[in-house]
């Protein structure tokens, strides 16, 4: 069986183990639902490494490339969260999410083809582990933003929020909040290294073409879910309602990470663009 | 910027809070550029706008707006500036409002608090970088430049789209000259790849090359194995003899003009079974005949073979003779056929009598129960339609004799029976001058020419065995051996990069090509020397990402010359406003990793200090 087989393998039995684990609730499964995800993450790790000898290049060439990296991405943020922060539903589906990345890829050309001379550069390795890592939080932040918005209807106000130390669903906006605060950075810098590369390669650090906008429309768009905090409540929109609207609003976000990331190809404006991915 | 933020704030700097609630609380147009609400909105405008302007094609001439949208919405585009939403009067005004309220915000929230520095460098971070974007729109210039090799030039030139909408270029001048000393192009080592096609499934896949890896085609059954690998291979074809068996008879034909042998070569009963001499003015046939019937009628006739068209449809086979436009019934169904034209030799554009008769081809139109489907039908290549779309696939059509439509002014036939009887007829104008029996290896005098004739062999099974020798160990002409398992069992090939068509497996449902995935460049570079006043100030080789830079111009290695590699592109740049962007940058960068890093980590060991 080949490496990518495994390790879709290991990734779904590691979202089953994070199951049993939430139905279980003891305290062994969490380490066997962990030890699972750790060990999809090596094997993603090493098919990166692998490509990235075989190919002679950083292994971000391509899409198949990119999506093998956005993969390991992905479970590399969540297992630093869940060392961070003690949840486990999310676990579940963050591996869900990365197998589904990494089975994406699957579908796609993994042709090795040398590269252009304008992608042999540090900033582009900086630009794209930068962009990844932010691509791979905001992934996070809308799995548990999904189960925030699952949960909430059955919670009923006033509960009595246990005082326990893990955090539960119920506050999953405020977790949502702080995982993409962690990932605005990565983005930040990914956009700021990729004007500086392309400043070197092109000429030019900013010049509107379609993948340079639609990255700053993914920006602005988790600008806008920064700010948002402090202008509802100023609003007479309550708390909770707040709430919801943000955690939506991360959907629609995610939704423009990707499109960003992959559907580029689709708009008519791809055909004059150097950077999209497939439209060459 | 949560709100639970803000009050550890106010905890930990006790005293300086006031100051925020103070400033112009009055001013009804100063909160409002202060507004948080602000902010939203004209980024959400943004958003909108950076949309637009990836959906709508931007800078255009006024003519391709017409011809993708129409007349009405190029006129709005042009009227709105949704052609070029980033450089329009209303983006800029949107970026001006962005900067007031990022300077009213800060300036209203200044605390000199070591944990706001965050706050305040993002949001001045976003107005250098704005001013800078500004100082490159009034004062920057961008164009390019093709030099030749050895030749200087000392301008550059921008492109613009005029108020009337029409591509325009501006001739600027350089402060200097910049002479290309030398222009070099690297390639990459030429590439191949393996790609397998399942035509029912219509996907491609490209496989691994590796020699003795047993490799399964994703989604169907087939799998392929590659047995042996040549980087610069040649194909010998050699002519063997199977059996005594005369399954596939082919004679070996010298052909003589004054004692020196003028042509030779083998002709196939069943397949190229003639050979054409225009020059001579001869043609030479090998017909097997099945009995000694048919070779008493034969050798008596010196009637031409029949060209001839065959369609078959589930076994059923029914023969047409050459004849133009009119239309044939395939009898029990419903197809018709009628030939267009036909050629002696393929894509041939002279007249018909001056072609040889290389491959020759009629054209064919079938008219059937989903319409009219036209096709070529090659003497040669019986089985080229299968390789090729065609509309009625299972209407398998082949056609024969078509060559000898041509009459050769001689003609000399080589006849043979099972039995052994060899006869040979020779015919000028129509009429058989002479009949003779013949042997192997001798020669025949053909009369009035002086010219003579020999078979010299005889194979009743014919083949050729394919033999692949390496040349070098370069990568030339790679091609590959490979194994095909199906659905008819294993099947070896030799598969040539060079080969223009698929390599088809024996169900006619499964193909590989082993195709060049093109030359593509490796580094191209330009040596280049800057000269003011006729002397050189400076030099650099520049390549792509690796720019020369002179009197604040920058000179990038952007393109080449794709046919002769003589020129190289140059990108010339002046951006004043670097600078400024660069710190804005640099201040962004730093700022978000404050604010979301550093001030946490900060706010948490200040409370636990607090506390204690
Ligand atoms: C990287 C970009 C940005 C970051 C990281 C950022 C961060 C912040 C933070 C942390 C605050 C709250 C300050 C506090 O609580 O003391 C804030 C407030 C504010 N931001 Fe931004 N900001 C950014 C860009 C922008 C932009 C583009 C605008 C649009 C004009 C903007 C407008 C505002 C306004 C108006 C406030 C004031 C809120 C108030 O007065 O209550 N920010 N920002």
């Amino acid at each position: 069986m080949s490496l990518v087989n495994i390790t879709l393998i290991i990734y779904i039995i590691a979202s089953i183990a994070y199951i049993v684990r939430e139905i279980w609730r003891s305290a062994g499964t969490k380490w066997v639902s962990l030890g699972f995800l750790i060990l999809a993450f090596c094997f993603n790790l090493t098919m990166v490494a692998t490509r990235s000898i075989e190919a002679g290049h950083p292994p971000f060439s391509n899409l198949y490339e990119s999506l093998v990296f956005y993969a390991c991405c992905t479970a590399f943020i969540y297992i630093i969260f869940e060392f961070t922060y003690n949840f486990r539903v999310v676990g579940a589906l963050a591996s869900v999410l990365a197998m589904l990345i990494l089975f994406y890829a699957t579908l796609q050309d993994d042709t090795i083809r040398p590269i252009m001379p304008a992608l042999k550069s540090n900033w582009m390795l900086i630009h794209v582990v930068t962009y990844m890592l932010g691509y791979a939080a905001f992934g996070i932040s809308f799995v548990t933003s999904i189960i925030y918005l699952v949960v909430k209807p059955f919670v009923r106000k006033g509960e009595a929020v246990q005082a326990e130390r893990e955090i539960l669903p119920r506050n999953f906006d405020k977790l949502s909040y702080k995982i993409v605060a962690f990932g605005f950075p990565f983005l930040t810098l990914g956009m700021i290294t990729g004007a500086v590369w392309a400043k070197k390669a092109w000429g030019d650090y900013w010049s509107w073409d379609p993948k340079e906008t639609w990255s700053l429309i993914t920006w602005l768009a988790y600008l806008v879910y920064l700010h948002t905090p402090l202008v509802l409540p100023k609003m007479n929109i309550n708390k909770s309602k707040a709430s919801v609207i943000l955690s939506i609003w991360l959907l629609v976000a995610f939704g423009i990470v990707n499109f960003t990331f992959m559907g580029l190809s689709y708009l008519p404006s791809a055909a004059d663009s150097e950077h999209i991915y497939g439209s060459k | 910027m949560k709100a639970e933020t803000k009050n550890d704030i106010k905890q930990i700097n006790k005293g300086q809070t006031n100051q925020y609630e103070r400033k112009g609380s009055s001013n009804k147009v100063w909160d409002f550029f202060c507004s948080v609400k602000l902010a939203v909105v004209i980024i959400l405008v943004l958003v909108l706008a950076c949309i637009i302007g990836t959906v709508i094609l931007q800078e255009k001439t006024f003519d391709e707006y017409v011809a993708r949208y129409g007349y009405g919405l190029a006129t709005f585009f042009k009227i709105t500036q949704l052609n070029n939403v980033f450089y329009s009067y209303w983006f800029s005004v949107l970026l001006v409002l962005l900067c007031a309220n990022l300077i009213c915000c800060t300036i209203k929230r200044w605390r000199n608090t070591f944990l706001q520095t965050g706050f305040i460098l993002t949001h001045l971070s976003l107005v250098l970088i704005l001013i800078g974007g500004v100082v490159k729109f009034q004062l920057g210039v961008k164009g390019g430049v093709n030099v030749y090799e050895g030749k200087s030039v000392n301008y550059f030139l921008t492109q613009k789209i005029d108020s009337k909408g029409k591509l325009d270029y501006v001739k600027k001048d350089l402060p200097f000259t910049i002479a290309l000393d030398d222009f070099i192009l690297e390639k990459n080592e030429p590439k191949f790849q393996l790609v397998s096609y399942v035509k029912n499934k219509d996907r491609q896949k490209v496989l691994e090359v590796k020699l003795g890896k047993r490799q399964r085609v994703p989604g169907s059954d087939y799998k392929v194995t590659v047995k042996d690998y040549v980087p610069d291979a040649e194909l010998k074809q050699e002519p063997v003899n199977l059996s005594d068996k005369p399954d596939n008879p082919a004679i070996f034909v010298k052909f003589f003009g004054s004692e020196k042998v003028a042509a030779e070569g083998w002709l196939l009963a069943y397949d190229r079974n003639s050979y054409e001499d225009k020059k001579q003015n001869i043609r030479i046939e090998y017909i097997l005949l099945s009995s000694q019937q048919e070779l008493d009628k034969a050798v008596n006739s010196a009637e031409t073979a029949n060209a001839q068209l065959s369609v078959s449809l589930s076994g059923q086979t029914q023969d047409y003779p050459l004849d133009l436009n009119k239309v044939f019934k395939f009898e029990g169904t419903d197809y018709t056929v009628k030939m267009l034209q036909y050629v002696h030799n393929y894509g041939d554009r002279r007249p018909l009598g001056e072609q040889p008769t290389d491959n020759p081809a009629v054209q064919v139109e079938i008219n059937g129960p989903e319409g009219v489907e036209t096709r070529w039908v090659f003497e040669k290549f019986p089985d080229w339609d299968k390789m090729h779309p065609a509309k009625y696939k299972n209407l398998k059509i082949t056609c024969s004799g078509i060559a000898s439509t041509y009459m050769a002014k001689n003609t000399l036939r080589i006849y043979q029976t099972p039995e052994g009887k060899q006869v040979l007829v020779y015919i000028k104008d129509k009429r058989i001058v002479e009949t003779m029996p013949w042997e192997l290896e001798k020669r025949y005098t053909i009369p009035d020419t002086g010219n003579q004739v020999e078979v010299s062999s005889y194979f009743p099974s014919f083949d050729f065995k394919k033999e692949v020798i390496k040349k070098s160990d370069e990568v030339v002409m790679p091609a590959i051996l490979a194994e095909v398992e199906g659905p008819g069992g294993k099947v070896e090939d030799w598969i040539f990069s060079g080969n223009q068509y698929a390599t088809w497996y024996t169900d006619n449902n499964f193909a590989l090509v082993y195709e060049s995935t093109g030359e593509s460049v490796k580094h191209f570079t330009s040596k280049l020397r800057i000269e003011e006043n006729g002397q050189t100030v400076a030099e650099k080789t520049i390549r792509v990402n690796d720019p020369l830079k002179h009197k604040g111009y920058v000179i990038y290695q952007s393109s080449y010359d794709p046919e002769a590699g003589t020129f190289s592109g140059l990108q010339i740049v002046k951006d004043p406003g670097i600078p400024v962007v660069y710190s804005g940058f640099g201040a962004l960068c730093f700022g978000v990793v404050f604010i979301f890093y550093i001030k946490p980590f900060l706010r948490k060991k200040l409370k636990k200090e607090v506390e204690e």
